[in-house]
């Protein structure tokens, strides 16, 4: 289980987090949602250590891993792996490379071992004939697949996706809604998509949670998000430009 | 009325003491986050924890790529130098006899080790900084701690160990081209005698090594200055921009200082 308590994180004169409080259950697919700037991206790298909080306390399976240490955080990291928006492969290595990097740095195995274990995951995401290719080769659809293949090298108890289907076309972002549904099949992982996607939203998410203007302003299954009364929770969810939301 | 006007004068008061010390403050922090990577820098090197194949990787970007730079640079530096001496010394004395002495003299000593410092900084510091800037804000450095490569280890001790060495080799190269230059305007435009400019009579070891340690210090600090400025890189691709600014001008500057900082305790101890 995943706890974020009360979670306060400013820029600057910038409150992004101003009390943020969430439950994610074992197994749960949970998707943080809200309008660009308001903080999904930033809550989620709180978990692993990437941002700090001002205020707040982060707790992973009862373990509070608010101020653990970047060698302390190696554990956290090696059970909860993130999928970053932006794919983030890493240009100067080549796919099977970027796959293996982890595993090279968390397990003591032969290059030879690295290199079959990269491999299946490729496997995995229909990705093993691109092994040799750079990064730069290939599409964004395609380097998300690589970078999916990177966070389950470890086998992670927790995958957190950073817009998994954002750029992608429709065929490809069906592609990855349905890791998602598999990885929660087959493996009980607990996944936390960060996401715009409305249509991935509704299909994939077991709860959801909306943040807007720092709070938490609805944390609810996809039934009581579309039953929901609240303006604000209404307008995002249609898409509708007028109405209360502060846009600004 | 009077009360909000000592408010006003106490929040004025309170803006202006802000103003004066949030440079004070900045430099603060840059300089202990400095250091935190000067002391992590040196803590990855000495447990071993780089690839030797990115440090040959990072020597070839560093050193044999920047040798066509440094040799016409301190080649045309080696000829506008003794031109300009051999000039003013024709005016007063015209003895050439140890142009070439003094001349290999400074180049070992100061010269070759800081103009090639200075180089470096440009082409090679704006370099990484915009390299490592693009990786943070690509979440590329992000992406590294999560698969547990710590960056210091994976970006900055390799470019470090690379830059240490390869500045050292490309003063040594930019001696040759000025001295070789320099030799040339020699005896072109005031027929010295090659034998004659081409004198060790006021070169020392102290001299070498006091040239060596320069270098070495600006190999080092170059690229742990120019990767702070990279990992510390905000706002997309203007902020990757300011990074590759800000580590030249950064970069230059410690040249300057710790050529300064070197020379005086050469001259103490010497």
């Amino acid at each position: 289980m995943i706890r974020f308590i009360d979670i306060h994180k400013r820029f600057g004169s910038h409150v992004v987090l101003d009390g943020v409080s969430l439950d994610v259950d074992q197994g749960e697919v949970f998707y943080i949602v809200g309008m660009s700037g308001a903080g999904k991206s930033v809550l989620v790298k709180h978990l692993i250590g990437l941002i700090r909080p001002d205020k707040g306390q982060i707790l992973l399976d009862k373990w509070d891993v608010t101020w653990l240490s970047e060698a302390e955080l190696y554990s956290v990291r090696k059970s909860c792996a993130m999928v970053f928006q932006n794919s983030t492969l890493f240009d100067a290595m080549t796919v099977v490379d970027n796959v293996a990097l982890p595993i090279r740095k968390h397990l003591k195995l032969s290059a030879g071992d690295v290199r079959d274990m990269a491999l299946a995951k490729l496997d995995l995401v229909g990705m093993r004939k691109a092994a040799d290719q750079m990064p730069a080769e290939l599409g964004d659809g395609l380097k998300k697949r690589v970078a999916i293949a990177r966070a389950l090298t470890l086998d992670p108890r927790y995958v957190i996706f950073d817009e998994p289907t954002t750029g992608l076309d429709p065929l490809a972002a069906a592609q990855v809604d349905d890791l998602i549904r598999t990885l929660k099949a087959q493996a009980g992982v607990t996944s936390i998509v960060v996401s715009h996607d409305l249509r991935s939203i509704f299909s994939v998410a077991d709860r959801i949670a909306m943040l807007y203007q720092g709070k938490v302003r609805i944390d609810g299954t996809p039934d009581e998000i579309r039953a929901s009364e609240d303006p604000v929770v209404r307008q995002f969810f249609s898409g509708d430009p007028d109405g209360p939301m502060e846009t600004t | 009325m009077a009360l909000h006007a000592l408010n006003t004068t106490h929040r004025a008061s309170g803006n202006i003491l802000a103003s004066l010390g949030r440079p004070f403050l900045s430099a603060g922090r840059f300089l202990s986050e400095l250091g935190r990577l000067f002391r992590d820098t040196a803590v990855a090197i000495a447990r071993g924890r780089f690839s030797g194949a990115a440090v040959i990787k990072q020597a070839y970007e560093i050193g044999n790529r920047s040798v066509p730079f440094i040799a016409i640079t301190l080649g045309v530096l080696g000829l506008i130098s003794v031109y300009q001496v051999a000039t003013q010394v024709a005016q007063i004395i015209p003895d050439f006899s140890m142009i070439g002495a003094a001349f290999i003299q400074m180049m070992v000593r100061e010269f070759a080790p800081t103009i090639t410092g200075l180089m470096v900084a440009t082409r090679v510091g704006s370099g990484i900084a915009a390299e490592i800037g693009s990786m943070v804000v690509t979440e590329q450095v992000d992406a590294l701690r999560m698969c547990n490569a710590d960056p210091v280890e994976y970006l900055v001790a390799p470019r470090t160990i690379a830059s240490a060495v390869m500045v050292v080799m490309l003063t040594a190269v930019g001696v040759v081209f000025a001295t070789f230059a320099g030799m040339l305007v020699g005896k072109g435009a005031f027929g010295i005698p090659y034998n004659t400019f081409l004198s060790l009579q006021l070169t020392g070891i102290g001299d070498v090594a006091i040239g060596v340690t320069k270098a070495l210090s600006y190999g080092i600090a170059i690229p742990v200055i120019a990767s702070q400025a990279g990992l510390a890189t905000t706002g997309g691709s203007a902020g990757v921009g300011w990074a590759a600014t800000s580590a030249v001008v950064n970069t230059s500057f410690a040249v300057i200082v710790i050529d300064f900082v070197i020379s005086a305790l050469a001259f103490l101890v010497h």
